[in-house]
């Protein structure tokens, strides 16, 4: 199967509440009610919002309330019709639409419009201990998009989510084969359509989507500057604009993490918003894919700061996120044709889709 | 200990953990850089005050509950250590050498002191 769908994602605080639980929890509630393809949620370990607080999970007393990122895809009708019931129950946070194209089931030859054709996002879902053969299944995933040439993957571990319309909570103390992991990888479009058919053979139940995606920086290099959109379409609808930026725990800017300081520098710039996750394998540039290593006590997994913010701002930010990555990491834009943030300060845009 | 003393341990045993929770936090907030400023200033002034509880020679049931609950539970060597270590991983060796190496030497001296003080009046 190969259709248009939508991707919503929901960025806010661990200890949001809704009604008598936690965001988290009820905004999952929904997934499973609808019984989403699939949806993950993520947990960050550094970031903050529009009220400017920083969460961090290297300071104990600031990991209590850490941001966090909920994705979820379907067909553009099955996410629609649960709108309305996921805008009752968040009170707080942003949240955006995307389009995407989902690919299920064994996976042939591909056709990309031609839109996909240069840079494209590959998003893959899979089970945290889905095995092929003997070795786990986001190993062997990572490693063929490395030989095919993408520019960098990163494995995201889901603390709970559904996973072709089940859900799956990760438990303490508990086996949590089934809780979903997100692997995000980015590279030029030909070549990630020719991975396609390898990366379906090593998954038990394939569910990938891809969307199109700008390249702003590789290793230093400057390739592109991120989406500038002016103005409102013909209904008035604005877009956002979304930058991610992959790199390693360990790449670094002066003595400091990169992460640390860009996440340091944004909010010292009074930006809107930027969330960290991190992940547990995974590449970008040459350096082959790696993780965390046994007794090892400095950390060797990719990190991956979004900010999404309106196209005036990711101006700013990208200036920001430039001149911190000088010499490692992979910069992308995407366009969010639908963003809705919502606080005690009040509301900012809406759940509909702007024609980009 | 009589069972009333026993529900004040634990009464200020609290009020202590939530006094390290809000000023660790508002410090580590305001702070920003690398180094775990709320915690050592935390452990710093803990030591500092039960230094002077012991220097103003309280004891008996006022040292159990002003020092080993309230200040006990005030100070926290797993928050130092933990934070050490994710600065390790971050491998900025040299503020975690930093954070151990200054606490145990102001931590000393702030007890120290503190005694001194406690003693004086």
């Amino acid at each position: 199967m190969n259709e248009d769908c939508l991707k919503l994602t929901a960025y806010f605080a661990e200890r949001d509440r809704a009604g008598d639980g936690f965001l988290g929890d009820a905004l999952l509630g929904v997934c499973e009610r609808h019984r989403f393809q699939t949806s993950v949620l993520l947990r960050g370990t550094e970031g903050f919002g529009r009220h400017q607080v920083l969460q961090t999970e290297r300071l104990l007393s600031l990991s209590e309330d850490l941001p966090m990122v909920l994705v979820a895809v379907d067909s553009r009708r099955r996410i629609e019709a649960a709108l309305p019931e996921v805008g009752h129950v968040a009170g707080h946070g942003l949240m955006t639409l995307e389009r995407a194209r989902m690919l299920t089931g064994a996976i042939g030859a591909v056709t990309l419009p031609e839109d996909l054709h240069e840079a494209t996002k590959l998003t893959v879902y899979c089970g945290r201990h889905e095995r092929t053969g003997r070795r786990p299944a986001f190993v062997s995933v990572v490693d063929l998009l490395y030989q095919c040439g993408g520019l960098s993957t990163t494995v995201l571990l889901g603390v709970d989510g559904t996973a072709h319309g089940a859900r799956q909570r990760a438990r303490f103390l508990a086996a949590n084969a089934e809780v979903p992991m997100m692997i995000i990888a980015v590279g030029p479009g030909d070549r990630i359509r020719r991975a396609l058919p390898d990366l379906s053979g090593v998954l038990e139940r394939p569910l990938m989507t891809l969307e199109r995606v700008r390249v702003c920086k590789v290793d230093g290099r400057r390739l592109a500057e991120p989406h500038r959109v002016a103005g409102a379409d013909d209904e008035g609808l604005h877009t956002w604009v979304k930058l991610m930026v992959h790199a390693d725990h360990d790449t670094r800017h002066g003595r400091r993490p990169m992460y640390v300081e860009l996440v340091r520098r944004l909010r010292a710039a009074r930006l809107g918003g930027a969330t960290v996750l991190e992940g547990i394998w995974g590449y970008h540039g040459a350096r082959p894919p790696q993780g965390d290593r046994l007794l090892a006590l400095r950390r060797h997994v990719p990190t991956t700061t979004v900010i999404v913010d309106t196209p005036d701002r990711i101006g700013q930010a990208f200036a920001i996120v430039d001149e911190l990555t000088d010499e490692a990491g992979v910069v992308t834009s995407e366009l969010v044709p639908a963003f809705r943030a919502r606080g005690e300060w009040g509301e900012a845009g809406g759940l509909r889709l702007a024609q980009v | 200990m009589t069972v009333g003393t026993w529900i004040l341990v634990g009464l200020l045993g609290g009020t202590g953990s939530v006094a390290r929770f809000v000023i660790d936090g508002l410090i580590g907030e305001r702070a920003g850089g690398p180094f775990p400023w709320g915690t050592f200033i935390v452990n710093l002034s803990g030591a500092a005050l039960l230094g002077g509880l012991v220097g103003a020679a309280v004891s008996g049931n006022g040292l159990i509950l002003a020092g080993t609950a309230t200040l006990g539970s005030y100070t926290t060597l797993s928050t130092w250590m933990l934070e050490t270590h994710r600065l390790g991983q971050n491998a900025q060796l040299m503020v975690a050498g930093v954070n151990l190496v200054a606490s145990l030497l102001v931590g000393f001296a702030a007890a120290a002191g503190g005694h001194a003080v406690g003693a004086a009046l």
